[in-house]
């Protein structure tokens, strides 16, 4: 062949076989099929941006594909109201969210109700008005928390965030992300509630971010995490307690369109044996896997799920 | 010469200079009249809305001047930087003739544009620390590219029978250098630090995920929340920016210009 066409066309060849390695995770894997009950259902499960979300929404498309349903996953939207929009506008079929935050966000609450099952009933119904249903919630709690590196905890002798209030302001430095820093029940509220100093001093960071910067303790000594991040223990890091239980109660449950759960009932009979076993700490070491080890939210899913003999 | 560079050479040497009488022609001041009416559009619609808390913790002049302020310091004192290094390397770099100094220098300075600045940006947040100089950093290498290639290419471009007559009437290298060579070159190398401060303006918005601020936290916010009001307000805002650091820069182009080019 003459030179031009041949470096053509093995410069096409490589670029083929790195696109191919690039392949998103869209297509969930399925193990052996458990039934047939959800036949003829299709959609995209959506996520919002981390890892307890991609893995969540991998694993009910994976339990659904087992049971004769044909679903996907899209993990790309970033920004949790975009994932709502792209839900409420029906590009997706559904998606895990959290009591707390549609009370708050979606459905313009300002206060938050402390029992959790008056918190579900709550939200089901506020959202059952939109045409959203909302399954039954799994135990685990994604609430805000603030941590601190455990021997910088010890050497302040300070358990909950009422403790923090009463360091002295070049103590009291926080990590947290833009999004927490402006949201009601966010950092404003926060810093009301527990009279946290004016004079704090905080830092604005990417998610990611946090972690290491709150192990290091440079810049801050305190921040912004959730509960069932695999990482808080990972890098020795200890929550602090929420004693005046300022943070909304945050349970993950399946939302799903009203008239999609309506035509496949059976969707809450599948997904009423996956969500009773994830709890925080189930979560906790799920996420574990995703963000300490590295693991792919595809595979952690299906491992999970095959251990639990779910699929 | 790379095609960039080209075509800032055929640029700076093709516009007519502007010095007598037509310099405060009506095209000079086109850009200034669009960012004035795009600010004041953004203003009296903002004006108009009735914005939530969590619009109006970010829609306040407060808020506003302090992330321009940020944003701005750190595109200028980037480009300021860019200008020290990339400036004297290319004058360096266009007195050896080496090719293999030249890929080298070059490679480098690629890597540090084609490389994500949100990714170097952050790398080196975890690796050293957060703030104003670690995001200052990753604006440098993101902007050394194209001042540094503009110094080399507008040094190559003078008439070596300049330069030569120049050696003939006595003139030591250096003096050549200063008197010949460098205002000869000065369009171009202008022309790179306009690019370079445009970049920098537009990558300066990563500086928001370590704490760097700039309006990049009025973008990623109004993103997250979904709030357009502070969305549109970041952006625009930035855009502006980037207009006006842009139209400065020409002005300054056609100021530098030696006369009789």
């Amino acid at each position: 062949m003459k030179k031009p066409v041949l470096a053509l066309l093995a410069t096409a060849v490589a670029a083929a076989m790195t696109l191919t390695a690039c392949g998103g995770a869209a297509t969930s894997s399925t193990s052996e099929q458990k039934g047939n009950e959800l036949e003829g259902l299709t959609g995209v499960f959506g996520a919002k941006d981390f890892s307890e979300q991609f893995i969540l929404s991998h694993i009910t498309s994976q339990v659904l594909n087992a049971h004769g349903a044909e679903t996907t996953t899209n993990t790309s939207v970033v920004g949790s109201a975009n994932v709502r929009t792209a839900f409420e506008t029906g590009q997706f079929a559904g998606y895990w969210e959290y009591t707390g935050t549609s009370w708050i966000t979606y459905n313009k609450q300002t206060t938050p109700l402390k029992d959790k099952n008056e918190m579900f009933e709550a939200v089901k119904e506020a959202d059952a008005k939109k045409g959203i249903a909302w399954l039954d919630p799994a135990p685990l709690n994604n609430t805000y928390a603030f941590a601190i590196r455990e021997d910088k905890a010890k050497e302040l002798n300070i358990k909950s965030l009422s403790d923090v209030a009463k360091l002295p302001a070049s103590e009291q430095t926080f990590c947290m992300e833009s999004e927490f820093s402006t949201r009601d029940d966010g950092w404003p509220g926060l810093q009301k509630e527990y009279g946290l100093s004016p004079e704090a001093k905080v830092s604005m960071l990417d998610t990611g971010v946090i972690y290491t910067a709150t192990q290091k303790g440079q810049d801050c000594n305190f921040g912004e995490v959730f509960e069932t991040d695999g990482r808080i223990a990972a890098l020795k890091l200890t929550v602090m307690e929420d004693d005046k239980q300022f943070f909304p109660i945050y349970q993950g449950a399946l939302t799903i369109k009203a008239d999609v759960l309506a035509k496949y009932p059976a969707i809450a009979d599948v997904m009423a044996k996956v969500s009773p076993k994830l709890t925080t700490e189930v979560m906790q070491q799920l996420n574990a896997k995703a963000d300490v080890d590295g693991d792919d939210p595809d595979e952690i899913a299906k491992a999970w799920l095959e251990s639990e003999g779910l699929i | 010469m790379t095609a960039q560079a080209t075509r800032d050479v055929s640029t700076a040497f093709g516009t007519a200079s502007n010095r007598r009488g037509k310099y405060f022609s009506f095209k000079r001041f086109g850009t200034p009249i669009v960012i004035a009416v795009a600010l004041l559009t953004l203003f009296l619609w903002i004006s108009s809305l009735s914005l939530d808390s969590i619009e109006l913790r970010t829609l306040n002049w407060a808020y506003l001047q302090d992330r321009t302020f940020e944003h701005l310091r750190l595109t200028v004192v980037a480009s300021a930087i860019v200008a020290a290094i990339a400036i004297p390397a290319g004058i360096a770099l266009s007195r050896v003739h080496s090719k293999a100094v030249h890929a080298v220098v070059f490679g480098i300075a690629n890597v540090g544009q084609s490389t994500p600045a949100i990714g170097l940006v952050i790398l080196l947040a975890i690796v050293w620390k957060l703030g104003f100089e670690v995001a200052l950093v990753g604006l440098v290498a993101y902007s050394v590219l194209p001042v540094l290639r503009n110094t080399l290419v507008g040094l190559e471009q003078v008439d070596s029978s300049l330069t030569e007559a120049a050696r003939g009437m006595g003139m030591r290298p250096f003096q050549v250098l200063t008197r010949i060579e460098l205002p000869l070159a000065i369009p171009v190398i202008v022309a790179g630090l306009r690019t370079a401060l445009v970049f920098c303006v537009g990558v300066a918005t990563v500086a928001t995920f370590i704490n760097a601020g700039g309006l990049g936290d009025m973008i990623v916010n109004g993103l997250k929340l979904q709030r357009w009001p502070v969305l549109i307000t970041g952006a625009v805002v930035v855009s502006c920016i980037a207009l006006t650091i842009d139209w400065l820069a020409g002005l300054a182009e056609d100021l530098l210009k030696p006369k009789g080019i």
